[in-house]
């Protein structure tokens, strides 16, 4: 008896003393505590370099989304629903929960929640200084802009979430005019902090040729600007906006900052580059732009005629695409191009048309096209610029937005391939946002 | 300390003190009714611990104290029988009597203990070895299992050879964790985990999950073991505690047997043959042009003049591969020392060619009785396994995956190489799989070592009392090598990454140990008590590392011959710990009752060292034994009722929000986008009740039992997609509670049972009704589990089953199905034809139970689907099928010689028959692999396999 109690009794003491499981860490990846904690300038780069990298992330599906919608081009792959539901074929309506609206949505939200980390540790952060902590903030106001400013473009009417930095608090959806409001609120405070900022961290070789520097973004930033205004609408903005950008109507047509691809490990490749005469995984150019294009125009180099036609699901294309020349190359997030045919289309809108049509000649001039010789009228100056932005543009995300601005994203202004194809006007919001 | 002063009073208050008495000796002799005799059987003088085992000739010997005893003869597999002995009766020769529905087995319930089946208060399954492995070759031991118990459902997730297989015990047990089975196989707890090979980065699938991996239950020779116990439900399981929330698989492996050396060779030959082709739809001419417009028509009418139109689903699954399975075992030993060897090593060629399972093992399991008091037994098993499975299931323009690119092929386009061996551009889809599946490969070797050791130590024994010491440490390490390549000339590479290599460098290590005193007391009343308290720890270890290569120099299938490589690494180390107790009643084996209680606690908890208890109670009634019971023939009639929790943990990583890395030109950053961690998370707990009863009838010729059980999960951990605005996916919740109920009956019998032809006939029948109880959250749809309302999806909702398919209608998402079957039947049927020939068949009926087949979309959108399903509405689809699921032929060879002492042959099938309308290649079928609710989803499997064998058995 007196054994067994003391071999249970020292069992027992075995067994209670032993054993205190550690507590955990994460043994895989950095946490957000230790951001949001003393960091140092370093890590706050980490932030910055990280949103620039994520911000890539999605863009293909971002302009073949809006450009099937606007009827650019196709993306023949394997999923079904981008030759379905973005054309809304048979009854189709755009889904809430596909990825076609969630990852784009997604990643900017995600780019989004980095910058407001940043901006969030900047006031915990230690060995910054003043001018580099406006840089920051210059920078993280910006890109948080940008971001707002796609999705709302996506999502039109259906409005954005603006105020998104508690996730246990969300702020609400707001409707399309505040979201332009915060979107120009926080350019301007972006600006504002850039003119005495200086940035501690080195963006990537896309803001090359001094977009780096705070002088250079605010430049980038007022670009940005002027093409929230020209989407808002709001074209007397828009103009003076364009007044600190980087608009040259004399200089190179391609200047401009640019997202950057590279093999590095972790890195991406251009998710828009698509192989040369592949199938399966294409971007098919819409047969309407081969049909519309003007006798001599550059911007044909855009689309590779294919050995053979291709078709699925009832659509056919002749081209696909030769946007870019391989999967290394860079892609735009705004240039030069885009500035002149803002300053073009704000000029009409304002009245001013001999401004307008200088800017057009330079487009023109710059793809082949002789000086503009048609009527100089509104109408008529909105139909070429928006020929202009049709092929300037093609693929880079803004189609869909210039058919809406101005009225013409429905079945009297696009071909309809199917019996049946319908064009939707904006995207719904995503289903997890529960609203 | 305060269970250690209770379990003292218990003590006690049992001792009784044993006066001294007479003694005699009973000798005798124990044989089956062939007459030949049965060593090992048990002998005990009931009510006390005096015992023996019979000898090599089924003889005994032993002493009982007092004038008379009544000896218990006990044997797995036979009746049991009853006999007094006295001084003047003390040669007793017995006959014990087959007995099929084997109640005298005893089953595993404890961790240190285990109960007799005719005593037991659950349902526990069991499948011997020869239900096992008897009938047909089997592939892998999940595999093995379907059809031949109840409440078991498998669904594969590949019918690449090598598995892919998941298991799910009485319905969906979690939405994120683990809905597989822990599998402990001689007190080692495996692992069981799926490793994706990463050939996703290349393929484009959307995760790990959709590479269709097997499961590493495949390194197991299903040859080695002796028995599995299937512990299905909470009640059963309980004394698992914190990682028995989706049951419990205890394997127990063979062990010799004292005696003359027993040397046997088994060979198989067998070929692996597509168990259907879907078929190719064929077109006119004016059909093409209809379909694809006139330059199209032109190829075709082109390739029809040259006799180049092709079926290329016969040329990618058209493969007859060749199977080859040898194993060699040994066994034998002495009173002291006993052990059993085999070396196994099985070749399976796949229906695509260049795929393939080649599995190595080798095991020795020794026994050694240290002295009288002390026993201990070493397992050792070492694996080699490869497995070459190609590319399968779901992609997204990878041009790699059989099903999905043939789904866009045109059957009169060439895809062979041409003279000077180039391929062509497949130009309609991705890929071209006559390329893939020359060039590519993908493939996992794995190297594994499993070992066991327990020891027994008898510490204290009297007549009426034993007290034992029990403990077992285990040890599973698995290195597991991946590699995937794509050479640069693939067209979805060319211009683009250049090529694919991944290699991956995967470390597992699980280790476990137990430990665990056990009192047994006998009181005169023939009351016994089992006290055992015990404590288990167990550590799962792993490191995946993943080195990935594009921009390949041309040829070169070396990482470093490559432009551009990324590594990615995940590590995760697990930590339980336990502490049980239990204390089991049995009043001469009328009423059973056992209560236990486990506590757990676990670094996958928020707080690692707070415990969660656990606890358990069952009650088994044996009317039939009680004095009163006068039907005669019914000789088995028990109640019984179980109640028991167990708990799971959220998966590793749940209770960190961590920051992914990212790079852009070379320069390194850190990015939100991730799972938001909850460092407070608790385990979900899962509540079983469970009662049913059991009958035997005329010695058990009939047996009858019926189960009901109705299992709630509570606060099931769920991943609930956050808004995406908030910049991260999703976060951990646990407001969510589940049912499971279902009904389990097992009728076994004996048709026909006569000297020359014996026919013994098992049926199971199960169902599994879920059901959402409550939600706190709107209806979602989980994350990962499929591909959207679009397409259709498992759709969680209050009141709803968990297996519900939803898709988009027109206000709001519709039911569409329901991949819960209505209800499974096997049918297991043994049949001796005189002394030489045995016929083995299982058929398995599942009826109900829909499938989303995204295959056929697919087909759909390439114009590939066969025009037989043209008039098939939307993509669910009925999976009922009725199922010639293993049969076997064998015939004994009449002695011959006296070196060989039986030599045996035979011809075996698995999946011979299906008989479904399903219009894909098997309605059993996951793309989604094995974890969560990811079946009945399909997307272009690797289609299921039929195998036909010749064997030939030598035992010398």
């Amino acid at each position: 008896m007196k054994n067994i109690n003391l071999i249970i009794s020292t069992l027992c003491l075995l067994v209670l003393g032993a054993c205190t499981i550690d507590e955990q860490f994460d043994p895989n990846a950095p946490s957000v505590s230790a951001i949001l904690s003393e960091a140092e300038p370093n890590e706050l780069d980490l932030l910055v370099y990280g949103a620039e990298a994520r911000m890539r992330t999605a863009w293909d599906t971002y302009i073949t989304s809006t450009g099937t919608i606007a009827r650019e081009l196709y993306i023949f792959n394997a999923d079904p629903r981008n030759t379905e539901d973005l054309l809304g074929k048979e009854g189709r309506s755009l889904d809430n929960n596909t990825f076609y609206l969630t990852a784009p949505w997604g990643t900017r939200y995600q780019v989004v929640k980095n910058v407001n980390l940043l901006l969030e540790a900047l006031p915990n952060s230690q060995g910054a200084s003043e001018a580099e902590l406006a840089g920051y903030r210059g920078y993280a106001r910006t890109v948080k802009a940008l971001m707002f400013l796609q999705e709302l473009m996506r999502l039109n009417d259906n409005g954005i979430r603006v105020d998104v930095a508690n996730p246990e608090n969300l702020g609400p959806f707001v409707s399309k005019a505040e979201a332009f409001n915060e979107i120009f609120t926080l350019l301007d405070e972006a600006y504002e902090d850039l003119q005495n900022g200086e940035f501690h961290f080195q963006l990537t070789d896309g803001y090359g040729g001094g977009f780096e520097t705070p002088e250079g973004y605010a430049e980038f930033n007022r670009a940005i600007a002027a093409r929230a205004a020209t989407y808002a609408e709001q074209y007397g903005a828009a103009l003076s906006y364009l007044e600190d950008s980087f608009l040259d109507l004399d200089g190179d047509i391609t200047v401009g900052p640019e997202m950057i691809f590279s093999t590095a490990s972790g890195d991406v490749l251009n998710p828009v580059f698509k192989i040369p005469e592949q199938s399966g995984d294409q971007i098919i150019v819409h047969n309407s732009y081969i049909e519309d294009i003007r006798e001599g125009d550059t911007r044909l180099s855009k689309f590779r005629p294919r050995v053979d036609a291709t078709s699925q699901d009832g659509l056919n294309g002749t081209h696909e695409t030769a946007l870019y020349g391989s999967a290394l190359d860079p892609i735009d997030i705004i240039r030069n191009e885009e500035l002149i045919l803002i300053y073009a289309e704000a000029s009409i809108q304002e009245g001013n048309l001999d401004d307008a049509v200088t800017a057009l000649n330079v487009i023109r001039n710059a793809h082949g096209l002789g000086d503009y010789d048609g009527d100089v009228n509104r109408d008529a100056l909105i139909e070429e610029m928006l020929y202009n932005r049709r092929y300037s543009f093609w693929a880079e995300g803004h189609r869909m937005f210039d058919l809406r601005r101005y009225g013409l994203l429905n079945a009297d202004n696009l071909p309809i391939d199917r019996p049946g194809d319908q064009v939707f006007q904006q995207f719904p919001i995503p289903l997890n946002e529960n609203q | 300390m305060n269970y250690a002063t209770k379990f003292s009073m218990l003590l006690a208050l049992l001792f009784t003190t044993a006066t001294a008495m007479a003694q005699f000796n009973v000798t005798g002799n124990v044989t089956d009714g062939s007459g030949e005799p049965l060593i090992g059987v048990s002998i005990i003088v009931k009510g006390s611990t005096t015992g023996t085992v019979t000898d090599f000739n089924g003889d005994f010997n032993l002493n009982v104290k007092g004038e008379r005893a009544v000896l218990l003869f006990s044997y797995t597999g036979f009746a049991s029988q009853e006999i007094e002995a006295t001084p003047d009766n003390n040669r007793l020769n017995v006959t014990l009597e087959e007995d099929i529905a084997d109640l005298e087995e005893v089953v595993v319930t404890g961790l240190a203990s285990g109960v007799k089946r005719s005593n037991l208060a659950n349902n526990v399954s069991t499948i011997s070895s020869q239900e096992l492995t008897e009938v047909t070759t089997q592939q892998t031991i999940d595999g093995a299992l379907y059809g031949k118990m109840t409440g078991v459902n498998i669904i594969s997730s590949s019918g690449a050879p090598g598995g892919g297989i998941a298991m799910r015990l009485r319905g969906i047990s979690s939405l994120t964790g683990n809905n597989q089975p822990l599998f402990i196989i001689d007190g080692v707890y495996i692992s069981n985990a799926e490793i994706p090979s990463g050939l996703r980065f290349a393929s484009g699938a959307n995760s790990g999950s959709e590479e269709n991996a097997s499961n590493r239950l495949a390194d197991l020779n299903p040859e080695d073991i002796e028995s599995i116990e299937v512990l299905k439900g909470a009640s059963a399981a309980a004394i698992y505690g914190t990682r028995a929330n989706a049951g419990v698989v205890i394997i127990t492996t063979k062990q010799g047997q004292a005696g003359r050396t027993k040397v046997r060779f088994e060979q198989d030959f067998g070929v692996n043959t597509i168990q259907r082709f879907v078929g190719r739809r064929q077109y006119t001419a004016a059909e093409v042009e209809e379909a694809f417009g006139p330059d199209e028509r032109a190829r075709f009418e082109r390739a029809v003049a040259d006799g180049e139109v092709f079926d290329y689903e016969q040329e990618i699954y058209g493969n007859d591969g060749f199977i080859t399975d040898s194993r060699m075992s040994i066994s034998g030993g002495n009173e002291k020392t006993t052990f059993y060897f085999n070396t196994s090593y099985r070749d399976e060629e796949g229906i695509i060619e260049n795929t393939g399972f080649e599995r190595f093992s080798m095991r020795l399991n020794v026994d050694h009785r240290i002295s009288d008091k002390i026993k201990m037994g070493v397992n050792a098993n070492y694996i080699n396994s490869f497995a070459s499975r190609s590319f399968t299931g779901n992609e997204n323009e990878g041009g790699l995956s059989y099903g999905y690119n043939l789904a866009f092929t045109r059957d009169w386009v060439n895809l062979f190489p041409d003279a000077l061996g180039n391929y062509p551009t497949n130009p309609n889809a991705a890929g071209n799989p006559i390329f893939v599946r020359d060039n590519t490969w993908n493939e996992e070797r794995n190297n594994r070592f499993i070992s066991g050791a327990n020891m027994e130590v008898n510490l204290y024994q009297t007549d009426r009392t034993i007290f034992k010491l029990t403990g077992n440490v285990g040890v599973d390490f698995l290195m597991n090598e991946t590699s995937v390549y794509v050479p640069e000339t693939h067209q979805a590479q060319a211009g683009g990454n250049n090529g694919f290599i991944g290699e991956g460098r995967n470390g597992l290590l699980n280790y476990n140990y137990q430990a665990f005193a056990v009192l047994d007391h006998y009181t005169e009343s023939n009351i016994n008590f089992n006290t055992q308290i015990g404590m288990t720890y167990l550590n799962f270890d792993r490191d995946l590392v993943l080195n990935r290569a594009t921009q390949l120099i041309p040829g070169q299938t070396n990482l470093q011959n490559s432009g551009a490589q990324q590594i990615s690494q995940a590590r995760a180390t697990e930590e339980d710990f336990g502490i049980v107790a239990q204390e089991q009643v049995n009043w001469d084996d009328k009423i059973i009752g056992t209560v236990g209680i486990r506590f757990d606690k676990s670094s996958l908890n928020g707080d690692p060292n707070q415990f969660f208890a656990f606890p358990r109670a069952s009650l088994a009634v044996n009317v039939a034994n009680f004095d009163f019971w006068s039907i005669n023939s019914m000789n088995q009639f028990k109640l019984r009722v179980a109640y028991g929790e167990t708990g799971s943990s959220a998966s590793f990583g749940s209770l960190f929000t961590t920051l992914a890395s990212t790079n852009i030109g070379g320069q390194v950053g850190i990015r939100a986008g991730g799972s938001l961690g909850n460092p407070n998370l608790e385990p979900e707990t899962s509540q079983e009740l469970e009662f049913g009863a059991d009958f035997g009838i005329l010695n058990n010729k009939l047996n009858l039992g019926v189960t009901y059980y109705i299992r709630d999960v509570e606060n099931l951990l769920y991943d609930f997609d956050i808004p995406s605005s908030t910049g991260w996916a999703d976060e951990s919740r646990s407001d969510f509670d589940l049912r499971n109920q279902g009904l389990e009956v097992q009728l076994g019998f004996t048709p026909v049972n006569r000297e020359k032809f014996q026919w013994n006939s098992t049926v199971n029948y199960w169902y599994n009704r879920s059901e959402v109880t409550r939600l706190g959250v709107p209806p979602f749809v989980p994350t990962g589990v499929a591909f959207g309302l679009g397409l259709g999806t498992f759709f969680v909702e209050e009141g709803e089953p968990i297996t519900q398919l939803k898709g988009n209608g027109a206000e709001g998402p519709v039911t569409i199905g329901d991949v819960e079957p209505d209800f499974q039947l096997g049918w297991f049927n043994q049949i001796k034809i005189g002394n030489n020939i045995d016929f083995t068949f299982l058929t398995h009926w599942k009826e109900g139970g829909d499938v989303l087949n995204l295959s056929r979309l697919l087909t759909n959108l390439g114009g590939t689907t066969p025009e037989e399903y043209d008039d098939l509405v939307g993509f669910v689809e009925d999976a009922s099928y009725f199922r010639l699921r293993e049969v076997g032929l064998y015939y004994t060879l009449p002695k011959f010689s006296n070196t060989i002492s039986r030599l045996r042959v035979g011809v075996s099938g698995r999946n011979l028959l299906t008989l479904t309308d399903y219009s894909s290649y098997d309605p059993e079928v996951s793309t989604k692999g094995t974890t969560g609710l990811s079946t009945g989803i399909e997307v272009t499997p690797f289609p299921s396999t039929r195998q036909a064998y010749f064997h030939v058995t030598a035992e010398f």
